[in-house]
């Protein structure tokens, strides 16, 4: 995948990798999100985090990423890193160590965590820009936040997934973490984002990608 | 056993010039040996005056302070209705009785009141009767409490709302040491079953099973045509000017149908050959309240010539001189067929009349299979389901609001609810951990309890906060997301336009499930509350569209109440298409389709399953008639494209209908077959029920549906909160991330449990296919063919109108990405 003159591999889990930089992009973890739930009396299962984190560890091992970009809401509360169960609180640990970990800040968790990496709130790294919440202003722009997902219908059968979504200066990453839902592309939140006629689709498959048109897209 | 009758009532039926009926003396008597009573009456056999004559004779016969009787109805216009039918003797008596309905339509000041006053008789829901239960002050308000009337307790029984209804009911007899039970129903399969339902939690007392005698037998006919039977679909197009001369040859018509879609379409071709402007009008449960309301006192005052409906009219409320029942389409079960026709002229001693008009040549067969299912009186009706966990647990929490409890307690408790009589105390122990902190092996929630342990072995809720979580979220009923339609003027759309922004306003049609909407484009046309519309767009909860000009929808169907064919009408089915003897009877172009089955294939034998295999086009076929109904077929046809897929057989799709099964692939299955490097015996054993069903779990969106409203109605996840409410939407998305989490780390967690077992019988149908597989099993008769088989024909003409599964979930995605890639390439 081709975006502002670099070359990335969208991965079907949701991540992005950069060969040239050695570097696994990352949005939305949300992690302890259902465990935000139970405090209010509602006892999502408590297995979120540690499903994220094991999807993580796979892309790292996989890839070999020298380094992890997280495009914040890594944590879905602000004082959520505090409250990890010990195992996963072990486990990311154990990320931390394998590559170098930089974690922007998003809406969710705009103060720094207290754990491995360091905590940001943007990044430029050669020529880019990386932020948690996309805007129109900034050529070469990779954010996360609005949690993308396409619907397409093709012959009578249609598939609704999450998806990279792209033009010539953004790039919205789908979210990545197991408890995130997702907002269609064609929904009012991205009006005015993206260039329509030169948007690339590219969907979350079991196995693999799929670029799709995005005039086989449908709301919903 | 003789009944005594109170003067003043003896007076009044007197005066009435009337004499009290056999059943409802019957009623009378049980009630004054101290006996609990279930009775079997047909409608219109006065049954209400029946279940309330014990409570009015014990009434008028002494002072008597507090709540008396309890009556709880499935639905809200039948308690209305029913305190209507009830004051008017109250009133011509003399006796100063009160009897009020309590409803979710009741002002707050008015249920504060009764809750410090209760009237002598209280008509209310189950939801509402949970509500009262769970209040802490439920032992005084039912202490006095001596009756309990169960109206319809044949349709309550065969839902959760029936395992709540029970679990409220234990609570209540513990509650209430003085208590009898009465419970009323249309005839059933099982009696015995709803006896024992009613009995369980008052063990201690006799329970009467009474029977209210004959009524006349229904007067049941097929519509009779001239015209051309269709070999699939379920318009019955052809039959509306037949229909049509029926109608107005009677008084009054109730025509059933059993979608929505269909009630749409034959409201649409009735009006079309509506020469007369007869006053033929449309209920069903996508129209507006205001709407139904108007169509129902339309019907009340004698106003309307014929009523299209789905199963909203099935129940209850009496809707006057109706003179004939008209079935369209199949009537799917032998027991449905009878209380819809018992909608027919509410005397007993006429009969009601009824004609069945099948929409295609199958359902000819099947109403064959239903007249003399009628002639003999056959039940088919449902048995009272048992055990959800799910339902469990929201009557434990509820418990908790009401007051601290001991589990031991509790659980004697709830084993009197006749649904839960035989779950152990293990399992039990596992809901109740659900309840307290979502019963995860991963303890991580202890610290958020919702149940919390008092000091002396008890359990309580932990805050205030818990209670209004239960209050807002209480019952049964899941409602599928549903959106507001909105009619508006076209907006003239052009390309590009899309997305311009809708003013408001416009009149309400009704509501429709938000996930029709989901794959609707802007233009495209469907058929809603009688008139082909125009979808324009989607803001918010709501959908915009507007009158459109064409003669013809785009979009056939939306679904909405579909029954299963009842494994007894399939058992009929299969005799009438085994027996040439009998084809006599069925019209002739049917009995023809049945003698060119039997000329170019075989015909189905009664104990066996046919499966025929032949080449059409590019692909081959696999066409097999378990007739076990659609759900069961689509679960089979799941399970059966695993396996070809696994034999290299190559299945690319199949489609399933009431009847059959069609498969297809690019293998050349009859040559597999031949060769034996396919075996059908294989193919069709029962252990696809095993390893084969659980990895086709795990994605199915079946499964995840289900999960949702057993989420739902545990608790786990709300319908609302308090001040904002959730939008469908978000319940929908969320439940389904939280199966995938939970399925994947506590497959045995108890509300997979649940799901499992709500899925076995519902969306999957698997008991069903269970019992089908083990019937066939070494009765096979493979069929190959050259061409397509004349049985084969209608479930081959479903090919592209019917939902397609089986071609790997993520087909579109890659159909769309190849011909991107085409694009790109310039071919």
């Amino acid at each position: 995948m081709r975006f502002a003159g670099h070359n990335f591999e969208p991965l079907p889990s949701g991540a992005l990798y950069w060969h040239s930089q050695r570097t696994l992009l990352v949005a939305d973890l949300h992690f302890e999100k259902m465990a935000s739930f139970a405090r209010r009396g509602q006892m999502l299962p408590p297995y979120d985090t540690g499903m994220t984190l094991a999807r993580l560890e796979a892309d790292l091992r996989r890839t070999g990423a020298a380094r992890l970009l997280s495009l914040g809401d890594t944590f879905h509360r602000a004082d959520a890193s505090s409250l990890l169960t010990n195992s996963d609180r072990m486990r990311l640990d154990a990320v931390t160590e394998m590559a170098e970990c930089i974690w922007l800040s998003g809406n969710h968790d705009p103060a720094p965590h207290a754990i491995g990496g360091s905590c940001l709130p943007r990044l430029e790294l050669a020529g880019l820009t990386f932020t948690h919440e996309p805007e129109r202003g900034i050529a070469g722009l990779v954010a996360g936040h609005l949690h993308p997902a396409a619907h397409v219908y093709f012959q009578g059968r249609s598939t609704r997934r999450p998806c990279f979504v792209h033009d010539s200066r953004l790039m919205i990453l789908p979210a990545y973490g197991a408890s995130t839902g997702s907002l269609n592309i064609l929904s009012p939140a991205f009006f005015g984002l993206l260039n329509w006629p030169s948007v690339e689709v590219t969907m979350l498959g079991r196995d693999r990608t799929y670029p799709v048109s995005p005039k086989r897209l449908v709301r919903g | 056993m003789t009944a005594h009758l109170n003067p003043i009532i003896s007076d009044w039926f007197a005066r009435k010039t009337w004499s009290p009926r056999q059943h409802q003396l019957d009623v009378l008597a049980s009630w004054q040996a101290g006996a609990s009573a279930l009775l079997i009456a047909p409608t219109g056999a006065g049954k209400t005056l029946a279940g309330f004559l014990p409570t009015l004779t014990d009434l008028a016969e002494g002072k008597f302070d507090g709540l008396h009787t309890l009556y709880i109805s499935p639905l809200k216009a039948l308690a209305v209705d029913v305190q209507r039918n009830l004051n008017a003797p109250i009133l011509e008596m003399g006796l100063k009785i009160t009897a009020e309905t309590r409803t979710g339509d009741t002002p707050a000041s008015k249920r504060a009141r009764q809750r410090s006053k209760p009237p002598h008789i209280l008509l209310t829901t189950p939801e509402q009767l949970c509500l009262l239960i769970s209040h802490p002050h439920a032992e005084l308000f039912f202490g006095s409490l001596r009756r309990i009337v169960l109206d319809e307790l044949h349709a309550l029984v065969t839902s959760k709302r029936g395992e709540l209804l029970s679990l409220a009911l234990a609570r209540i007899a513990r509650l209430a040491p003085n208590l009898q039970i009465t419970a009323l129903s249309a005839t059933v399969a099982r009696p015995d079953l709803l006896r024992d339902w009613i009995a369980r939690p008052v063990p201690d007392k006799p329970t009467h099973l009474l029977t209210a005698s004959g009524g006349a037998p229904p007067v049941l006919e097929i519509l009779e045509t001239e015209q051309r039977l269709p070999w699939a679909g379920h318009s019955a197009n052809y039959a509306h000017r037949d229909l049509y001369e029926v109608i107005k040859r009677h008084k009054t018509t109730l025509l059933f149908v059993n979608t929505r879609s269909q009630a749409e379409m034959l409201f649409q071709g009735l009006w079309a050959v509506n020469d007369d402007m007869l006053p033929i009008a449309l209920h069903h449960g996508s129209l507006s309240v205001e709407q139904r309301r108007k169509v129902e006192s339309a019907m009340v005052a004698g106003n309307l010539k014929a009523v299209v409906c789905t199963s909203t009219l099935d129940l209850g409320i009496d809707w006057g001189d109706v003179d004939l029942v008209v079935q369209v389409g199949a009537p799917k079960g032998s027991s449905r067929m009878l209380q819809r026709i018992g909608r027919a002229n509410h005397r007993l001693d006429e009969p009601s009349k009824a004609v069945l008009v099948p929409s295609n040549r199958f359902e000819v067969l099947e109403c064959e299979a239903a007249l003399e299912a009628v002639a003999e009186n056959h039940q088919d009706s449902e048995d009272p389901v048992s055990g959800g966990y799910d339902v469990l647990a929201q009557h434990i929490l509820g418990m908790a609001c009401a007051g601290p409890f001991a589990a031991e307690d509790l659980y004697d408790e709830i084993r009197h609810a006749w649904p839960y009589r035989d779950i152990e105390r293990g399992q039990f122990d596992r809901v109740l951990d659900f309840v307290a902190t979502g019963g995860y092996a991963l303890r991580a929630y202890e610290r958020y309890a919702r149940l919390k342990p008092t000091g002396d072995g008890k359990w309580r809720v932990a805050n205030a906060q818990v209670v209004q979580q239960y209050r807002l979220n209480i019952g049964t009923i899941i409602e599928e997301p549903m959106v507001r339609v909105r009619l508006i003027r076209p907006r003239g759309l052009k390309k590009g336009q899309s997305n311009s922004p809708i003013g408001a306003g416009g009149r309400v049609l009704g509501e429709m499930e938000e996930y029709f909407f989901g794959t609707l484009l802007p233009g495209d046309t469907f058929m809603f509350g009688g008139e082909i519309v125009a979808f324009e767009g989607m803001r918010d909860n709501e959908a915009f569209v507007s009158r459109a000009q064409a003669s013809n929808p785009k979009i056939p169907s939306y679904m909405g109440g579909k029954f299963p064919l009842s494994t007894y009408l399939a058992e009929r089915v299969r005799r009438i298409m085994d027996s040439p003897e009998e084809w006599k009877k069925l019209p002739e172009q049917v009995e023809m389709w049945l003698r060119l089955q039997r000329d170019i294939s075989v015909l189905p034998k009664r104990d066996s399953l046919l499966v025929e295999t032949f080449p059409r086009g590019a692909h081959n076929y696999l066409v097999c008639y378990p007739f076990e109904g659609r759900l069961a077929h689509q679960t089979l046809g799941m399970l059966l494209t695993r396996r070809l897929e696994r034999e290299r057989a190559r299945p690319l799709g199949f489609v399933a209908s009431e009847y059959a099964l069609a498969i297809w692939g690019l293998g050349d299955l009859s040559a597999l077959i031949r060769t034996n490097r396919l075996s059908l015996d294989d193919l069709f054993s029962e252990d696809m029920l095993g390893d084969d069903l659980e990895a086709w779990l795990d994605e199915s969106a079946l499964m995840k549906r289900t999960f949702r409203n057993c989420a739902i109605i545990s608790g786990l996840i709300e319908r609302r909160h308090p001040g904002k409410e959730k939008s469908g939407r978000q319940i929908t998305m969320s439940s389904d991330l939280i199966y995938d989490v939970l399925y994947q780390h506590e497959p045995d967690h108890i509300l997979i449990q649940a799901t499992r077992r709500d899925a076995a019988r519902g969306l999957l149908d698997i008991e069903r296919l269970g019992d089908m597989l083990a019937r066939i099993c070494g009765h096979i008769v493979h069929q190959p063919l050259a061409q397509i088989s004349p049985l084969a024909v209608p479930v081959m003409l479903d090919i592209g109108k019917e939902p397609i599964f089986g071609e790997g979930r993520e087909s579109a995605m890659a159909d769309a990405a190849d011909e991107l890639m085409r694009e790109a390439l310039g071919r």
